[in-house]
Formats: structure tokens, sequence, C-alpha cells
């Protein structure tokens, strides 16, 4: 990096080549007073607040929109740099109302903090003040247009940064106000990014209206529970209960981006249903009990199952959402209490596939994602995958790689956030991304522009080269719906690119991919001579490698998911489910629920009473994330701490502790008693993945439907994550249900013509498997033929209509609507 | 970097052509021209509206059949415009920014049109007439009914 060296305050500093004055400055710890300016944005210029005298410069310059040069002399605090900002703020305070008394940001507001050290008591000038109504008819964000003294950050980061522009500067002048186009009720994605650029308090969390304020409350940094990006949300508490969570510059990963479930999302620990005691079911109900009645309860019936059956008749379910030391004490117990590999998570049916992947093409054990790729290529390939809904702040690095001039070739069915943002966006038909895939390389070994010295040399190339004769242009675009030439085009500019990226996300909820198409991925990385990373797949939930990682899969002879809870035959006697939700969360809840109903000893433990654990036989509370500590592991591989920050709920322990209590009671002792003594025989586990050799192999990937549509049931049900939402669990949030809170069924406006649906009203959605009741919402990003469903609302039951898949076809669901 | 280099296929660069286009379909910038503009550039409404909205010549609300824009800058005042402008007041009934009843005319007090070396000025619609007199106006505009 090119350094250059200039003088602000008299204090010689080194900044990059290219850099403001501002950022030279805040870099080296000298602050400059700013109003309009963020790390993430261009400058703007606008509040004049960051003037500063430069040396031989006539008049002040703006810090925020000058660069520095090499010997450049500034000064930041200067009587006469003092007078202009004093100017400044005698103008904004001209119209802004003094409210502080009654407005949430004060006590953190830089306008009140720059009047106090700039501002003068009295005004030179006159003028009205505005009087525009509060605006608090949107979910979570609310505005207060008399507070805005028009930064145009909120406009700026919703357009640039977030890739929304759901707002703007309406009008001109004095009469500006920041506002959706029309007047109308604030409808975006609601990640509230722009509250936390606010400097002012003209836009703020509805959620956290007149409920403190800021000096009453301690600022505790946090991993986010939700998906694997593992983004610090900062969460403020007040008398032992969280209240607020925003974004921090600086801290974490996410250097204070969040999207809205790690803002707002933490609520779900204050649900209703969260449970407070142990439960046995007695006479058909579940009633409280002790600890000590419960765990002696566990054991018996275990000791008495694993003795009339053998250990190999319990099988066990790990958390996505639980801590590494929660799952690895999991494992540990069935291990070595019960003597059982059945162990497997909902991850069986997400990123094991992922997993799999890696592993037969690349030979590797352990790929976390790298944070900062998508900024690396010059070509992102994205197939499938609402990049920006699964994964939302690590989605942000493929806007910006695109607005730094990337290439983002976005193939998927549905317009997507991330498809309005692509520089390219491939309308396929559902599920056909992996015939694409082998569509491009069938033009690339064709044409010549692979890397023919390390393909050849790969394992299984041949193999690959003759599985894809089938997969001509025209047979491709009969597939996909994508013309010949797009496909031919997209193969030779993906294929020359100077660098590249294909990235997709690996969701146990949704059915468009299938291990083939992360193969497909793979074999293209490869042909082209690219290194492994080159193919990017996220673990999906917050913890969801950590799980992995600690061992919550069977290592050896045991049932993997489909096995315990779809097999035809009982051979499982006793369930132990941790954290996880199969009644909701799984697909065929016919089936799971058959299954779990056969079980003689059915074990769940988890923070809320869910629809699983209200079929238990015992139900043991535990700890939420906030309420203990732990860690979780990232999509990128980072091992981050959470902590007790609030008090547990009623009788509620750690996860891991019910373990130990429970090997305990079992007359076992697992040799563990602390976080920080399984923490350190953790690491050792973890320091070892990731170590081996890589081992390449292609892995020729059919495009094959495992049902197909038919004149029964015409349409294929597409089921995913909405931006808003994270697995089941995010749906117990009151905050996020403000936004989104029931599931619904998009259809293209041609279909709701075809089977006479109106906007709005309920259709049946009916698989060969059940039907459902949902509102449908005609919708032009949806194609024809084609419905989708968001999964994460209980009483929905998509899952009615679902079934699991483990392997390489697509699990599309034909269906068939009628309206109800 | 100081400046991020979007990679422009900017549609943001076709708005003002289009808001124009639809302002002459629509007579002025209704909702519905400005939905139609964000939805034919594939823009969000609300940067369609801001943009709008800050541009004096994009119109707010409904106008007559003609508009006159009558130059009310320094030149133009120096050379009686102001006297020209309460004339078409009086004779119209409007005061500026209004539209006269029968919907023929609306009036509009300009900022500069450049063009201060024969001045007093105005634009009527798209037609441009320099030099005016308290005559040559009225005659003007008698040729549009
Ligand atoms: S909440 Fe997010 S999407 Fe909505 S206006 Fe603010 S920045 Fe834009
Ligand atoms: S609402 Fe806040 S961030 Fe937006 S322009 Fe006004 S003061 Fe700036
Ligand atoms: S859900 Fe994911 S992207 Fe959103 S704040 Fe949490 S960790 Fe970050
Ligand atoms: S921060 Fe520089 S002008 Fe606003």
């Amino acid at each position: 990096m090119n350094l250059v060296e200039l003088t602000i305050n008299g204090k010689t500093v080194k900044a990059a080549k290219g850099a403001t004055i501002l950022q030279a400055a805040l870099k080296n710890g000298i602050y400059i007073p700013n109003l309009c300016y963020d790390r993430r944005l261009s400058p703007y210029g606008g509040c004049r607040m960051c003037v500063v005298e430069v040396e031989g410069q006539k008049g002040l310059s703006a810090a925020c929109s000058t660069q520095i040069r090499e010997g450049m002399v500034v000064f930041t605090e200067t009587p006469v740099v003092a007078k202009s900002r004093k100017a400044v703020l005698e103008l904004l305070l001209l119209h802004h109302p003094l409210d502080c008394p009654v407005c949430d940001k004060a006590g953190e507001c830089k306008l009140q903090d720059m009047a106090y050290k700039y501002g003068s008591t009295s005004n030179r000038f006159s003028a009205s003040r505005k009087d525009e109504p509060e605006r608090l008819d949107s979910p979570v964000v609310e505005r207060n247009p008399n507070r805005c003294i028009l930064c145009g950050l909120c406009v700026r980061i919703c357009q640039d940064h977030q890739g929304v522009g759901a707002i703007n500067f309406i009008g001109r002048g004095f009469k500006t106000k920041i506002s959706p186009a029309f007047e109308e009720t604030l409808d975006c994605e609601f990640c509230g990014q722009c509250i936390d650029v606010c400097p002012v308090g003209a836009l703020g969390s509805k959620t956290y209206r007149f409920m403190s304020r800021v000096w009453y409350m301690n600022e505790e940094e946090m991993i986010c529970p939700y998906c694997g990006c593992g983004c610090t949300t900062n969460l403020s508490v007040r008398q032992g209960k969280i209240i607020r969570g925003r974004g921090k510059e600086g801290v974490g990963i996410n250097d204070g981006d969040l999207c809205g479930k790690g803002r707002y999302g933490f609520d779900y620990i204050y649900a209703e249903n969260r449970l407070k005691t142990p439960m046995i079911r007695k006479e058909g109900n579940l009633v409280r009990a002790s600890w000590d009645e419960a765990l002696k309860y566990v054991a018996e019936r275990m000791g008495s199952i694993i003795e009339k059956h053998g250990p190999a008749s319990v099988g066990a379910i790990g958390s996505q959402r639980c801590s590494i030391e929660d799952n690895f004490m999991l494992q540990k117990f069935m291990r070595e209490a019960v003597g059982t590999d059945n162990i497997d998570s909902a991850a069986r049916f997400g990123y094991a596939k992922a997993h799999k992947a890696m592993e037969k093409s690349f030979g590797s054990d352990f790929m976390p994602i790298g944070w900062e790729a998508p900024l690396n290529a010059k070509f992102l390939l994205v197939i499938e995958s609402d990049i920006t809904s699964a994964m939302p702040v690590w989605g942000l690095n493929f806007i910006l790689a695109r607005n730094n001039g990337a290439h983002l070739a976005v193939a998927d069915s549905k317009e997507t956030k991330l498809v309005r943002n692509s520089s390219q966006w491939i309308r396929l038909v559902p599920g056909t991304g992996v015939a694409l895939l082998n569509g491009m390389m069938k033009v690339i070994i064709d044409e010549g522009l692979y890397d023919k010295e390390k393909a050849q040399g790969i394992q299984n190339f041949s193999a690959l080269e003759s599985s894809l004769k089938d997969y001509t242009p025209a047979a491709v675009s009969a597939i996909t719906g994508v013309s010949e030439d797009e496909i031919r085009n997209l193969a030779r500019e993906y294929s020359s690119a100077k660098s590249r990226l294909v990235a997709m996300t690996s969701g146990a909820s949704e059915n468009i991919k299938s291990l083939n198409t992360m193969l497909a991925g793979a074999n293209l990385v490869m042909l082209l001579g690219d290194s492994p990373d080159t193919l990017q797949i996220p673990a999906e939930f917050s913890n969801t490698l950590g799980m992995w990682s600690a061992g919550v899969r069977p290592a050896e002879q045991g049932k993997e998911m489909q096995e315990m809870l779809y097999a035809k035959d009982a051979s499982l006697k006793a369930l132990y489910i941790m954290g996880e939700n199969p009644i909701v969360t799984f697909h065929d809840v016919a089936a799971v629920e058959n299954t779990l109903k056969g079980m003689e000893l059915l074990v769940v433990q988890d923070i809320f009473l869910t629809d699983t654990a209200k079929m238990a036989d015992v139900v043991l509370p535990a700890c939420s994330w906030a309420e203990k500590d732990g860690t979780f592991m990232s999509a990128a591989g980072a091992v981050q701490k959470i902590r007790k920050i609030v008090k547990e709920t009623g009788e509620a322990i750690p996860d891991w502790e019910i373990f130990v209590r429970l090997s305990k009671a079992m007359g076992k002792d697992l040799g563990l008693n602390s976080v920080a003594e399984i923490s350190a025989q953790v690491s050792e586990k973890l320091s070892t993945l990731g170590k081996n050799d890589l081992k390449l192999s292609f892995n020729p990937a059919a495009y094959e439907l495992i049902e197909n549509s038919s004149s029964e049931f015409p349409m294929l049900l597409v089921t995913a994550n909405i931006l808003q939402h994270s697995g089941a669990l995010s749906s117990l949030s009151r905050n996020l249900d403000s936004v989104v809170s029931d599931a619904y069924l998009e259809l293209s406006p041609a279909d709701a013509e075809k089977y006479k649906i109106i906007n709005e009203s309920y259709v049946k959605v009916i698989s060969k498997r059940g039907e459902i009741l949902l509102k449908a919402i005609i919708s032009n990003e949806v194609p024809e033929k084609t419905v989708f469903v968001p999964i994460h609302f209980a009483h929905a039951k998509v899952n009615t209509l679902t079934y699991p898949a483990v392997n390489g076809g697509i699990p599309l669901v034909p269906v068939r609507i009628e309206p109800a | 970097m100081i400046v991020k280099q979007r990679a422009y296929e900017a549609k943001e660069a076709l708005l003002m052509p289009a808001l124009y286009a639809a302002q002459r379909e629509h007579g002025w910038m209704s909702p519905e021209a400005m939905k139609s503009v964000a939805r034919a550039l594939d823009l969000p409404p609300a940067t369609v509206k801001g943009f709008a909205t800050f541009y004096d010549m994009f119109r707010k609300k409904p106008v007559g059949k003609h508009v006159i824009q009558l130059c009310t800058n320094v030149t133009c005042i120096l050379s009686g415009s102001e006297d020209l402008l309460s004339m078409l007041s009086d004779k119209f009934g409007i005061a500026p920014n209004e539209t006269t009843t029968d919907g023929r005319f609306s009036l509009v007090a300009m900022e500069c049109i450049g063009a201060c070396g024969t001045a007093p000025a105005m634009i009527v619609n798209t037609d441009f007439y320099e030099n005016l007199t308290k005559e040559s106006i009225f005659s003007i505009l008698e040729n549009y009914k």
C-alpha cells in the first residue's frame, strides 16, 4: 500500500494514498466532527461540519471530501474552524426542534454533542420550524421529519450500501423531507441500517421508543443468534432486560452492519412459551417437575431402553443454535454415557450437502467461507441462492463487489434483492441451476476454454467430460429456459474473467438446489483450474459450523437424520432432541410425527415449549444464547464468544450443564464440569480441522427432479428463507413478526389469472402428501408454473407438503392450487 | 479508494429524459407518471420522486394547455418584466403558478432563461420570445388558443 505522510495538528501521521483528510485523521485517533460521512459511503460533502484549515489553501476544506497529499499540513481545531462550525450549527438549529427531553437519541446524538461543543445559545436568525407529523405506521422504523437535518446518510446507506432505495429526499429546499415516494407507509426490508446512521433522532427504532434513556443502559457486544455471518450486535440492557440492538462501527466482522434479525430479533428470548421448569408427562399431560425428578426419570428410562434394545436404539438431534460447548456435550454424552453414534441434526438437509460436496470434490473436511471472498473476484456467479436473505450482511459484500465494478451474475427463477442488484440476471426454471452449470462446462470444454493441464490431471476428468455430453446448449436451453446464446456467452465470459467466484447457500429449507448443484459448482471451479475456495457455500445458522465441527453427526455406523426420522422400520426407541423443532422445521411432517409418536422415550431439551416439546415424555428447560457463556463458530470459521448478559429464565440451565448432570444421574461422569473445561477439550478437536491435504476429484452431477410436475400437480412449490426471518426461531420474535408474521404463497399474475386467484385471498395448496391453506400474494417476482412459500411459520405447516432430500436430486414439490 | 466506481450501466442517467417524456404525456408529474418511469427504468419509486421533486421544471401539479414562463430574473426585471407579469396576472385573473379556470393558460415566473441580452423574455410551451413589450406580449399570446 502506498502511504502518504502529512501533519495534522502538528502530529505527523501516515495514511493510505487516496484517503481523505477525515479518514486519515480518524485512523490516527484524531476526531473531526462530521454529520454526513460514513465509512461505507462515497464522500458527500453536504454538512460542512468537517471543515479544516489546510496550510496554503484559501478558505476552509471539507475534510471528508479532500484527499490527502504528501506533506499536507492540516489544522482541525482553529478559531476560524470553530467559528465556521458554529455558524453551520446555528443554521441547523434554526429548524431543529429542541425536543431533546422527549427524543430517544438524546445522550448519543451527534448534533447535541456538537451543539454543546461549538454551538451558541442564541440564534441570530429566525425561521419557522417544521411541523410534520411523526410517522409510526410502519413496523420497527419510526420517522420524525422535524428532527431531520437532511444529511442524506439514510438515503445513501439504503440505496448505495443496502441496495434497496426505499427512501429519498422528497421535495426541495426547506420543505425537503425523507420519505418513501408517495407518503405511503414505509415498506422495505426493515434492516434498520438507516436508523444507525441517522446522526439525530429523526429515525428511530419503534421497538425502543420511550423505553429508556441511553445513560440508563449497559451495552453488551454479542454474537447474533441467527445466521452464519456471525455478526456482532450491540445489545442494550436495562434492568436485566435486553431492549435494543444496534451495529457499531469497528465492532465485529460486520463492522457495524446488521440486518433486521441481528438488530431486532433478540426478543425471542422473551416469548411467552419459554420453558421455566422441567416437565414430565404424567397421565397424558406434561406436568411440572423438579430437576432431580426429571433427570432421574430420563436416566432410568434411558437406562432400561439401553438394557432392553441396546444403545443403538437411542438417537440424538443436535442444534445449530446451541453453542459449540452444548453440542460437544450432547455428542459426548451420547457416545460415552449412552454408547450410540446415532447423532445428527437438521443440517443433514442443509449444510451437510455442502460438506459432502466439498469432501467429494476437494477432499476437504472443513471449508469455511471467506468473508471478503466476494470482494476479491471480478466475476461472481450466484446459483439459485438468495444470499442477501440467507446471509444478509455477507450478502452486502456481493452488492459492494458489484458497485466496485465486478460482474455479478445471478441465476435465479425469482427476482430476489440480489437479482435487483446484479449486473446480469439469468432467469432460469427453478431447480435447473445444475443443468446450467453443466451446460456452461460443456461449452467451456468444447471451446477449449478450460485449464487443460490442471483439469485433465484431476481424477475423473473423462467421466466428467462424458457426463456432459447431453448438456449441449440446445438441451440446457430446453431445461433451463435460458437461451443458447446466453449460456454460451456466460460460459465464455465466466471462463475468461480475471478472477472468479461461485456462490450458493445451503439452507435446509431450500428445495431448488441439491448436492448435485454443489458438485456441479465444484466441477466448474476445478475445470478452470481455480482453487477450491472459489466455491463459497456458507453454513446456514449462527453455530451450524460449530455444531458440525463439534461432532454432531455420525462418526462411524450411526444413523443419519433420514434414517432416524423417516425410515419405515422403527428401530429407534428413544430420541433425545436438543434445541430443534422437527415438527416445524423438518420436511414431511406426517412422517416425522409418526416416528416421534412411536418413540418409547422422547426427551426434548429446549428454551421453548415447541410443538415437538409438546409431544415429549420429558421436557428440559435450557438457557437461551444470552443467558449462558459459550462459543459459536461462524460460517467463516471464526469461533466467537457468547456471554451471559441476562439472568436465566425460571429454572433453566445451559444445555451443556444438563448433560453434566444427566450423565451423573446415569452414574457416568463425563469429566467436564465447566465451560472452560469443555472449551479446552473442544478447541483441541477443532484445531485439527482443515489440516488434511486436499485431493481433487470431479463428480459428474446430473440434473434430475425427485418428483416432477404432472397434470394433477402442475406447479412446482419452491420453499425458502425470507430476509426477515431465520429458521423457526425468529418467528418467536415479536419485533420481527411485526414485519412479517405469517406464511404466504407468491404466484405470478399469469397463474393467478389461470387459477382464478385473487390477491390476498386464501388458496388451497395440495401436494400428494397433504394440503394447506395460505394467503396468496400476486407478484411479478415469481415466474409462471411456480409458487414460492417461506418456511418459517409453524402454524402454516408448509412441511405438510414437502419431503426431505439428502442426495443429488432436486426436491421441488409438485402442487396444485385452488381458491379456498 | 474514495470514490467507488459503480459499473455504470447507470439507469439513473436516463431519469431526466424519461421524466420529460412522461411529463409531456401526462402533462405533469402525477404519481402515475412517476410510477411508470420507475417501472420503465427499474428504479425505486423513491429515487424517481426525489429526483422529480428536486427540479423545478417538473411540474408538481396539473397545468393549463399553454404554459407561459416569463423570466423574472434581474435583467428582465430591470427591463420591465415585473410590469408584464402583473399585466398578465390581471388579464387572466391568476397569480403566478396558477392556471386559468378555462384551463387555457398557466403562468409561471421563471428564473433566468438565458436571454439577458434581449430582455425581457419568455417561453410559451417550448417557443421562445424576446424583447417583449406590453403590446407584443398580448398579440403573441393571441396565437395560443
Ligand atoms: S430500514 Fe433498511 S431498507 Fe428500510 S429504509 Fe431503512 S435502510 Fe432502507
Ligand atoms: S433522517 Fe437522519 S439520516 Fe436521514 S437525512 Fe435526516 S438526519 Fe440524515
Ligand atoms: S442474522 Fe446474520 S446477517 Fe443478520 S445480523 Fe445476524 S449474523 Fe448478521
Ligand atoms: S462530513 Fe464532511 S461535509 Fe459532512
